[in-house]
């Protein structure tokens, strides 16, 4: 059991296996119970290797196994494999982790789900894992891509789990063709790398121009899969799938998928300036202006979502100013606060039946080990000093802190700001003040749901302090000091805090709340994205395929019906009658003996 | 010498034979007949890919026997790295078109002959290595859909609007003898095309044989070449859907009944772009790499053309039908890139694209059978009473779009990889935009058709997939996950023959110059 490349096959290849018995054994899949039994078994399997993993890999080092996946001439030119080193090791664990808590936690959400539906929903899940870690695990970029494709289809399948459901409906496709047009940037960007160096390598050397070219289209697509502005309109919709769905897709995991894969080609990346330029200020935008987005949300769910938006721009501004470690430590404790968040607010809506916060409120007398793992979220998500985001948040704005250009480091300062705001915001509404209506019949979450938000709420505060042993195994340098940045953004934070509190405290919604909501404008970029499909999409094909069946194929069927006409009009030369033929014999000869004579 | 190639061929015909002495009434005697001759053919393509010895390529299980010798003409069959992929191609389709066709309503016994008589002409093809013999079984294919289509087909209206309005006075268009005529004819003058390209390089000076490997060393004059390229592109093209000649194709699939679309989409087209490539690349390889821009410029139209007007449809057979226009463009842009990889592509997505066009086509011809109706908008929810189906036609979809995980990645992956490395790398821009538009279009038939509330009314009672009925999905779906995971099984071997040929065709531009 220390051979790093079977443990890490077992946590590849035990979830795939388990998707595959469902998918093939109807009868357990559809009798629901088994199901779950079968996905989290799975997922028990594949957590326990990739723990084991972890220490292993401490002691032995990186390792990496591969085989020809297709070959051109005779050469390999792709192979798929296992590579672990630093990075893959801490998020395979880290994956194995939240989606095992997500599914020991929907074992009770999902309880009043259909037998059927319940089956399909662990099938779904265990897809959904291999996926990820055919992702994490990937040797190369087309490995990569493939996990990277495949976790998005099960991100469009969970989406639409409810798929009676228009809205969900709706949601899941929209939210495939959004990653999907950004993914074409993926494609071009592994073509266009496999022409310049004839592999899809991690780290390759490549010519300036073409190093900013290449990453830049990586991007593009780390902007769809990160919900980074402007495509991140999908995010908030995805909320249609159930929440334990949203805690480990879009929240924990998939979304940081886009993160993860620059950590992973942070090589390439290094080698073009232009690319990092652009993510850092994409990312300090998309930080606070999610956030703004974030505190107008009536939807407990979609306050989350946007934070998610607004918590991967700062990872992606981490990223863009240079530091792949900050991003990476930034991802991996909002994978644990952000999940417990989520869950937590999943175990308040099963309660009270309502994603509304306007029909919370109170809760902390009903639920109150709901309201204290939501709270320890909450504050390690606004950054409050001692608590795991705020390590990883402070670190995240340390790296750009003295740059030439202070901006984006003075918009990530606002939004810590705002996210303390919103969180407390939503904390007061949920949780404080007094019992709403709805609330009235809630009561605390069953142990198959609290047991997953106490696990969860450890790391959400001691994930901080593991910041020395991640940057050691990723080979880079991280320390904790006292200075500009910690000093502010503890202030911005406890000021954020206050300033809720202090507005949402005792009256249930502020003016000021009115005030702010003309800040969204989310449905603008929405209704863009809308036009351009209706209009410009839909509009293209409406003409084209009229001009197909009435120009291109009328042009043959004018072939034919010329051929018609003008058999018919020579058929009149045909009378049947001796006389006309004997004339035509004889004008013929005549002509001939001319052209003869001539 | 073994004689698997020719029982493969002739399996089928047999069968067909013995449906003769039957009696009409004899409906089951007649399925079981027919399922015997595709069992054994398909069999056999396992057999042969099985035994296909990969280390050595070339071509193998050579078997010969002289036909006409005073022209050189011989009934010569043997496979090699694309033949085998092809084979097994045909195999699994015509065995689940078999299968699909258990309810075929009326004329049983005529049905099932012509179905048979068919598919041997396609496994002929893709064995022959005699010129003559080649282009015999080309036409074997192909005539019997002019019957298929009329007797079998369903008809439609279509709106009389546009320039040629007036047409409308001579032809019923949108009707199954419609179809069935138009197909017929358009295919008919390609094969004109063909046939004469044919005579001129046979007529060529000290030429004078049929053979193709005698052909392939052959070195044709400039303007011999010049002129046979076009011809064979065009004329092998039509039947690949190249546009503008590929008109036929939405009408013709929409209206044939389910194992013709099967058969038609997932192994006649491929006919054709097998003919440019094997005959018309290989054997005139000048004129190729001179028309090769043209070439893969109009696959590229195909590409985004097709998906665009599949995106347009209400009707879900002319979808599944534009889309085989489209993705048969990515099969010509393969071909039109003229480097190892795109080769690979193309006849790797000859493989994906006939599965996967073969699941929607048994798919949709269960929905029709249940719901009457083909408009998509009149659909939703049917999820909830056919879940089976719903789950396949989501892979199908996914394969149409490219999905990594599904053959139709692999597939499409290797051409555009063909396409970057070949001199016009831009042709990478639309093919991967079409596969855009493609993710647009199969997946909101997909949402439209199966997801919604439940089903009221007429379609509340939908049955699932029953008996029969499954073969097709089981088989296709898994082969479409198998081959996405595991591509070596073929490409090995197509990668083997596309070396051999694209090693010829540039040694011979370089002499030539």
């Amino acid at each position: 059991m220390n051979d790093p490349i079977f443990l890490a096959a077992l946590a590849l290849f035990v979830p795939i296996a388990a998707a595959l018995f469902l998918l093939v054994a109807a009868p357990v899949r559809h009798r629901g119970a088994p199901a779950a039994g079968v996905c989290v078994t799975a997922s028990v399997v594949a957590l326990a290797a990739a723990v084991r993993l972890v220490f292993v890999h401490a002691a032995q080092g990186d390792a990496r196994w591969t085989t020809t996946w297709i070959s051109a001439a005779g050469k390999p030119i792709a192979e798929v494999g296992l590579h672990l080193d630093g990075a893959s090791v801490s998020m395979l664990a880290v994956v194995c982790l939240v989606a095992l808590c997500v599914q020991v936690f929907s074992v009770a959400y999902m309880h009043d789900e259909p037998p059927r539906g319940y089956g399909r929903y662990f099938s779904f899940h265990a897809l959904f894992l291999f996926s990820m870690n055919l992702f994490v695990l990937a040797p190369n970029l087309l490995q990569a891509f493939a996990g990277w494709e495949l976790v998005g289809l099960t991100s469009y399948l969970l989406i639409g789990f409810y798929f009676a459901k228009p809205s969900a409906a709706k949601a899941a496709v929209k939210a495939f063709w959004m990653t999907k047009l950004a993914d074409m940037g993926f494609l071009f960007g592994l073509l266009w790398l496999f022409v310049a160096t004839g592999s899809f390598e991690w780290t390759t050397k490549l010519a300036p121009e073409v190093a900013v070219g290449v990453t830049l289209l990586f991007f593009l697509a780390v902007v769809g899969k990160s919900a980074q502005f402007p495509l991140h309109i999908w995010l908030p919709d995805a909320m249609e799938g159930p929440t334990p769905v949203s805690a480990l897709l879009h929240a924990a995991t998939m979304v940081a998928a886009g993160v993860f894969l620059v950590v992973r080609a942070d090589p390439l990346f290094a080698q073009a300036d232009a690319t990092r330029e652009v993510m850092l200020w994409i990312g300090s935008f998309t930080a606070v202006f999610a956030a703004c987005l974030a505190l107008v949300q009536r939807d407990i769910k979609k306050v989350l979502a946007y934070s998610t938006c607004s918590q991967l721009g700062y990872m992606v501004a981490a990223l863009g100013a240079g530091s792949a470690f900050a991003g990476y430590f930034h991802l991996g404790t909002h994978a644990f606060f952000k999940a417990l968040l989520f869950l937590a607010a999943g175990s308040v809506i099963h309660a009270v039946h309502s994603n509304d916060l306007a029909d919370m409120g109170g809760l902390r007398k009903k639920m109150p080990l709901t309201t204290l793992t939501f709270v320890i979220g909450a504050l390690s998500l606004a950054g409050i000093p001692g608590f795991a985001g705020f390590f990883s948040k402070d670190l995240v704005l340390a790296t750009l802190e003295g740059r030439a250009n202070w901006i984006p480091w003075a918009m990530l300062m606002g939004a810590a700001f705002l996210t303390a705001f919103y969180m407390g915001r939503v904390v007061c509404m949920t949780f404080f003040g007094a019992l709403s209506h709805k609330a009235e019949h809630a009561h605390e979450a069953p142990l198959w749901m609290s047991g997953p938000l106490l696990v969860l709420a450890v790391p959400s505060v001691g994930a901080g302090f593991l910041g020395g042993w991640l940057a050691h195994s990723l080979g880079a340098h991280y320390e904790t000091h006292v200075g500009l940045t910690p000093i502010v953004a503890s202030t911005m934070a406890i000021a954020g805090l206050l300033g809720s509190i202090a507005i949402y405290g005792r009256r249930r919604d502020a003016s000021v709340a009115g005030a702010i909501e003309r800040l969204d404008k989310a449905s603008m970029v929405d209704r863009a994205w809308e036009l351009g499909y209706r209009r410009a999409l839909l509009g293209v094909s409406g003409l084209l395929g009229w001009f197909d069946r009435y120009v291109i194929d009328g042009l043959m069927n004018f072939t034919g019906y010329t051929t018609i006409e003008a058999g018919a009009a020579v058929r009149g030369a045909q009378t049947g009658r001796m006389r006309h033929y004997l004339v035509a014999v004889v004008v013929g000869a005549v002509l001939l003996a001319l052209m003869g004579l001539l | 010498m073994n004689h698997w190639l020719s029982l493969i061929v002739a399996a089928p015909a047999i069968a067909a034979a013995c449906l003769l002495v039957l009696k009409p009434d004899q409906k089951l005697a007649i399925r079981l007949v027919s399922l015997v001759g595709a069992t054994v053919a398909l069999i056999g393509s396992l057999v042969v890919a099985a035994t296909y010895d990969r280390a050595l390529g070339g071509f193998q299980m050579l078997e010969s026997y002289p036909l006409v010798p005073s022209y050189g003409i011989h009934l010569k069959l043997a496979v090699d790295g694309w033949g085998v992929a092809l084979l097994i191609l045909t195999g699994i389709i015509i065995f689940t078109g078999v299968l699909a066709s258990w309810s075929v309503p009326k004329r049983d016994k005529e049905f099932f002959l012509l179905l048979l008589v068919l598919v041997s002409g396609v496994f002929g093809v893709f064995v022959s290595q005699d010129l003559f013999v080649f282009f015999l079984f080309y036409e074997i294919a192909v005539l019997p859909m002019y019957l298929l289509i009329g007797i079998w087909g369903a008809s439609h209206d279509v709106r009389a609007a546009g320039p040629f309005k007036y047409v409308w006075k001579r032809f019923a268009v949108g009707g199954k003898e419609y179809a069935a005529m138009k197909l017929t004819l358009m295919l008919l003058v390609g094969s004109a095309a063909v046939l004469v390209a044919m005579l001129m390089l046979w007529a060529s000076p000290g030429v004078q044989t049929f053979d193709l490997q005698a052909l392939e060393r052959a070195s044709f004059s400039h303007t011999t070449q010049m002129w046979a390229f076009p011809l064979l592109w065009l004329g092998f093209g039509s039947l690949a859907g190249v546009f503008p000649f590929h008109t036929w194709s939405p009408d013709g699939h929409a209206s044939a009944p389910t194992a013709v679309s099967m058969l038609h989409a997932g192994v006649l087209m491929k006919l054709g772009a097998f003919g440019v490539m094997r005959i018309g690349m290989v054997l005139v390889p000048d004129a190729a790499a001179t028309w090769a821009p043209i070439v893969g410029t109009v696959a590229v139209i195909n590409i985004l053309y097709g998906a665009f007007c599949a995106a347009s449809q209400t009707d879900l057979k002319y979808i599944v039908a534009y889309s085989s226009v489209s993705h048969m463009g990515v099969v010509m842009l393969g071909a039109a890139t003229m480097t190892p990889n795109g080769w690979n592509g193309a006849v790797y997505q000859m493989f994906a694209h006939g599965i996967m066009t073969g699941l929607f086509f048994a798919l949709v011809g269960l929905v029709y059978e249940r719901a009457h109706t083909r408009a998509i908008a009149k659909m939703g929810g049917f999820a909830h009473p056919m879940p089976v189906v719903a789950a396949f036609f989501t892979l199908a979809c996914l394969s149409s779009l490219g999905l990594p995980g599904t053959a139709g990645f692999v597939a499409e992956f290797l051409v555009f990889v063909g396409a970057a490395q070949s001199q016009h790398w831009w042709w990478t821009i639309p093919g991967v935009l079409g596969a855009f538009v493609t993710a647009v279009y199969v997946l909101r038939a997909c949402k439209t058709i199966f997801w919604g509330p439940v089903p009221q009314g007429e379609y509340a009672h939908l049955a699932d997939a029953r008996k029969t009925e499954w073969a097709a999905p089981l088989v296709l779906g898994s082969a479409l996950v198998l081959f996405g995971f595991w591509p070596r099984f073929l490409l090995d071997s197509i990668d083997g023959a596309s070396a051999t040929f694209l090693q010829r065709v540039t040694t011979v531009a370089e002499v030539s110059k």
